[in-house]
């Protein structure tokens, strides 16, 4: 074990989100109930920063510190981007919401920053220990989050997840012991080299015990089949605002670690998991999309979608060469950007004290609010896979890079699913455009200039991904391309 | 090393007898008259009203909370100390980075109020 | 009786011996404490049995026995009598790692300080189980109040023994013993501002006044062991007083130099030297132990706030500080 002041500048990014959490944790501290607009620019401003010291780590080599803990290499750089994206659009999108709300107290954006710290470290981590202390600092501010606004459905949604939670975490910790029982270390580095000494796994039961058990800590995370029963209503129940930050930030930093512990430190094994992810991507998606078929509610129609997505990733996990670990990046950034642009939209048609998430509080908005329908189309069209918007290109990579490994059937039950999804996500159209407005709906929403800015920059990027994905790709194969 | 616990295990369970055993004999040189009142609550001679069990002000729990956050600290300060001549100027920077991330959290439950009792 | 190998027959009786040591000191202190409260006081204290009334606590203990032991109706019986013998054990294997002299000494243990605080700590959880038990209200409040002191005391009492522990490098309390040598711990100003710290805490630890809260007499009865009678209240009362020697024992080994006189080093063999650094170190942790009796009837209860804000708000940031300043110290100087 070798420790360098040196390695402190690999945390550099880490550093200044953290400093920027304490800081506003402080701001909350000395003026209570005051600082939540300061806390939002504050956030932004050390977001920012952060992404500036990270944009430095992407044409440089891979390095490793901490005892070979943490590594700073583009894919860490990427995802460590992919944070900054979510933690800012969930900051922007939240603003109308405590605005309308009058929660003026800053622990929320406190609470994000040190989950978002989490989720950095998660996308950099080259020890299964690292992983598994980042994947907690993510999740506990995300329990504290889920209940923040202390609403019952709030509290409840922040005890289910809560509960589950610390279940999912006991396996991965357990599957994480069984691996080092059998290897002897759980840095990612020395368990390949353990691995490469045995000439088949089933030498190992024990390691593939421990490696089936990561993999299920890992599924809940991401929300797939079986593991994603708590899904629905733990979205249902937190602050909007909230459940776009987990559905985004939470599945990308628990992809990102995924794939990089699978392919880097388990390629013994992956004839044994990738039969295992290929029924579990399957099941996923189709679960996922005929459950959202059936809901009424949008931000449960929502939630089951976001089951689907993970099942489209899922794919990836199957393929597992650098080109699926191309298409992955390519398809969360996407999500990130659609996803959040929708709970947006979802929070703007709210109004204080009430969440109008139903099918019917959508009539007629399209004529009413044109500007919010427009961009709830896009998101909804991104969401479904309709060129040309970003959640084409994603998709497509990810079937591709199926498609190159053989893995047909698998491609094609993808693209199926997509179509199948196509009926829920127009549905929501259906109602904006073609239904008479019953009642208030679309009267009375609530807006601030920094939701209608998120909302603007999610259209965007959605928009330029789609038509012009060539510069996102290319970066995103240098990203992966030490897979 | 387990060896030198053996004389740990000797002394607890001498302990152990030693108290137990002095209540035993208590218990057998002792009178042993139990009456109805003789073992009701004590309550200074009246009626016992309301049952003990109540709930405590939530204050206690704050400060569990509080307390168990900064015992932990101390719990990786221990191993640090013992080797921190032996650590360089990275020891002393990354504690310093630890002590300072949780004095800020102390200044926060400071100022919220946790540690007012009124 | 420090052994190379684990020798039973040597090892029992340095238990016993230890164990016996815990009882005698246990009554000595007591009658200690009467006298010297009663002469504060302007009062002759216990003089009838024995001369000067030493026999005084003997008789008492012997009553102590001869009581009967009372259970409750209403009290969960296990716990209720798990509840004494679990304060008064942990504070006698604790002392098994005590170093009174070079060689006596039951066991040298490489983790000592720790083993001993991870002992002491366990008297929390008596406390607890006593009040709850019970099944009274002053039981109870008595419990909690004493659980909330305790863990709040324990931070800055932890933090200001990892200062010496810093400072030395080492659990081991016999080394920690020989590495202050002559200089004392205490002369270096890291060292005097952890000992003042350690010694306030010590007290609120023992639950003793003026930190005596749990047991307030004016208004929870008395706290935790209202419910005991017998040697169930014996068993507390000697945990008490075993734990005072405990606090004091640590103090002289950490801070104090041990079975070491000021600037003088003793190295001496055979049995003659080994009885003067025993006496030494005796005669320490016995002053310390009349100054926390001297307190005791000298200054009157503080307030339950005054007590947590005091641990809170001024123990906990300074050592904190004193810790982080005697890390910088080292490495900018060198220690």
């Amino acid at each position: 074990m070798d420790f360098q002041i040196s390695d402190l500048s690999l945390l550099a990014p880490h550093m200044v989100v953290t400093g920027t959490a304490l800081l506003v944790l402080l701001v909350e501290a000395f003026r209570p109930g005051k600082g939540r607009s300061d806390a939002t620019y504050l956030s932004i401003l050390g977001l920012l920063v952060a992404a500036g010291l990270t944009l430095k780590q992407f044409g440089a080599p891979a390095s490793t510190g901490f005892a070979g803990m943490l590594i700073a290499d583009g894919y860490a750089a990427f995802f460590n981007m992919v944070a900054y994206v979510v933690g800012i659009l969930t900051l922007l999108v939240s603003d109308s919401y405590f605005r309308s709300e009058e929660y003026e107290h800053g622990e929320f954006h406190a609470l994000m920053l040190m989950s978002l710290v989490g989720m950095m470290l998660m996308s950099g981590s080259n020890h299964l220990m690292l992983m598994f202390l980042a994947l907690e600092t993510m999740s506990i501010s995300i329990y504290a989050m889920a209940g923040y606004m202390r609403t019952k459905e709030g509290t409840e949604s922040s005890f289910k997840y809560f509960l589950l939670g610390g279940a999912s975490s006991a396996f991965m910790l357990y599957g994480i012991a069984l691996l080092y029982a059998s290897c002897g270390t759980t840095s990612l580095t020395g368990m390949v080299e353990y691995f490469s000494t045995l000439p088949s796994l089933s030498d190992s039961p024990m390691a593939l015990a421990g490696i089936a058990l990561v993999a299920a800590g890992f599924c809940f995370k991401i929300a797939a089949f079986p593991f994603h029963v708590w899904t629905p209503d733990v979205y249902q129940g937190a602050p909007t605002s909230v459940t776009a930050f987990m559905a985004t930030g939470v599945k990308a930093a628990a992809f990102a670690a995924f794939f990089r512990i699978f392919v880097v430190a388990f390629p013994i094994a992956s004839g044994a998991w990738t039969s295992a992810f290929w029924v579990l991507a399957v099941a996923t998606m189709t679960m996922g999309n005929f459950a959202a078929l059936a809901q009424r509610d949008v931000k449960r129609m929502l939630a089951y979608s976001s089951i689907a997505h993970a099942g489209y990733l899922l794919i990836g996990m199957v393929t597992a060469t650098s080109e699926a670990g191309t298409g992955m990046l390519f398809y969360l950034i996407s999500y990130v950007f659609m996803n959040i642009g929708a709970f947006g939209i979802v929070i703007m048609l709210g109004k204080k004290g009430e969440d109008r998430t139903t099918l019917e509080d959508y009539a007629g908005v399209g004529f009413k609010k044109p500007l919010l329908g427009a961009a709830l189309t896009i998101f909804m069209f991104s969401m479904a896979g309709i060129p040309p918007t970003a959640g084409f290109i994603g998709k497509f990579l990810i079937f591709k890079a199926a498609v190159h490994e053989g893995y047909i059937w698998l491609a094609v039950l993808g693209v199926l699913n997509s179509a199948a999804s196509v009926y829920y996500y127009l549905r929501v159209l259906v109602y904006m455009y073609f239904r008479e407005s019953e009642s208030e709906s679309g009267d009375v929403i609530r807006t601030s200039p920094l939701s209608i800015l998120a909302a603007a920059i999610s259209v965007i990027a959605i928009l330029v991904l789609g038509i012009a994905p060539g510069y996102l790709v290319q970066i995103a194969e240098a990203a992966t391309a030490a897979f | 090393m387990v060896e030198n616990f053996v004389p740990v295990l000797i002394l607890f369970l001498l302990a152990a007898a030693f108290g137990l055993g002095t209540v035993a004999i208590s218990s057998l040189l002792g009178p042993k008259r139990p009456t109805k009142v003789k073992q009701e609550t004590y309550e200074c001679g009246m009626v016992v009203d309301p049952p003990a069990y109540r709930p405590f002000h939530v204050k206690y729990y704050l400060i569990a909370m509080a307390f168990v956050v900064f015992d932990v600290e101390v719990v990786f300060l221990y191993p640090w100390a013992v080797k921190f001549k032996q650590l360089g100027l990275f020891g002393l920077v990354e504690m310093l980075v630890f002590i300072f991330i949780l004095l800020v959290g102390y200044a926060y439950i400071w100022k919220k109020g946790v540690l007012e009792w009124e | 009786m420090q052994i190379e190998s684990p020798n039973i027959l040597l090892i029992v009786v340095a238990a016993v011996v230890m164990v016996l040591y815990v009882f005698t000191n246990s009554a000595v202190l007591v009658w200690v404490e009467r006298k010297v409260s009663a002469h504060i006081q302007r009062r002759p204290g216990p003089f009838e049995v024995g001369p000067f009334g030493l026999l005084q606590t003997a008789i008492d203990g012997l009553k102590l026995m001869a009581k009967q032991l009372i259970i409750p109706g209403k009290a969960d019986k296990r716990l209720f009598m798990l509840a004494p013998v679990l304060s008064f054990v942990p504070p006698i294997a604790a002392l098994l790692t005590v170093p009174f002299g070079k060689v006596v000494q039951v066991q040298n243990l490489d983790i000592g300080i720790l083993f001993i605080l991870s002992l002491a700590a366990l008297n929390v959880l008596a406390i607890l189980i006593a009040g709850w038990a019970s099944a009274n209200k002053y039981s109870l409040f008595g419990a909690v109040r004493s659980v909330a002191q305790n863990i709040a005391y324990e931070i800055p009492l932890l933090l200001s023994l990892l200062t010496a522990v810093l400072w030395m490098g080492t659990l081991n309390l016999g080394e920690l013993v020989d590495a202050q040598g002559g200089f004392w711990f205490v002369f270096t100003p890291f060292g005097f501002v952890a000992f003042l710290i350690y010694f306030v805490t010590g007290m609120a630890e023992t639950n003793r006044a003026p930190f005596d809260l749990p047991e307030a007499e004016s208004e929870l009865t008395a706290g935790f062991h209202t419910e005991y009678s017998g040697m169930g209240f014996g068993l507390f009362f000697l945990g008490e007083y075993t734990n005072m020697i405990l606090v004091s024992a640590i103090a002289t080994s950490l801070f104090l130099g041990g079975y070491n006189l000021p600037f003088v080093t003793l190295n001496g063999e055979g049995v003659l030297w080994e009885l003067i650094r025993v006496l030494i170190f005796l005669a320490k942790a016995y002053f310390l132990i009349f100054v926390m009796i001297w307190m005791r009837w000298t200054f009157p209860r503080v307030r339950f706030d005054q007590l947590l804000n005091l641990c809170w708000k001024v123990l906990i940031p300074f050592s904190l500080v004193n810790l982080a300043a005697a890390a910088i110290w080292i490495k900018a100087v060198g220690g």
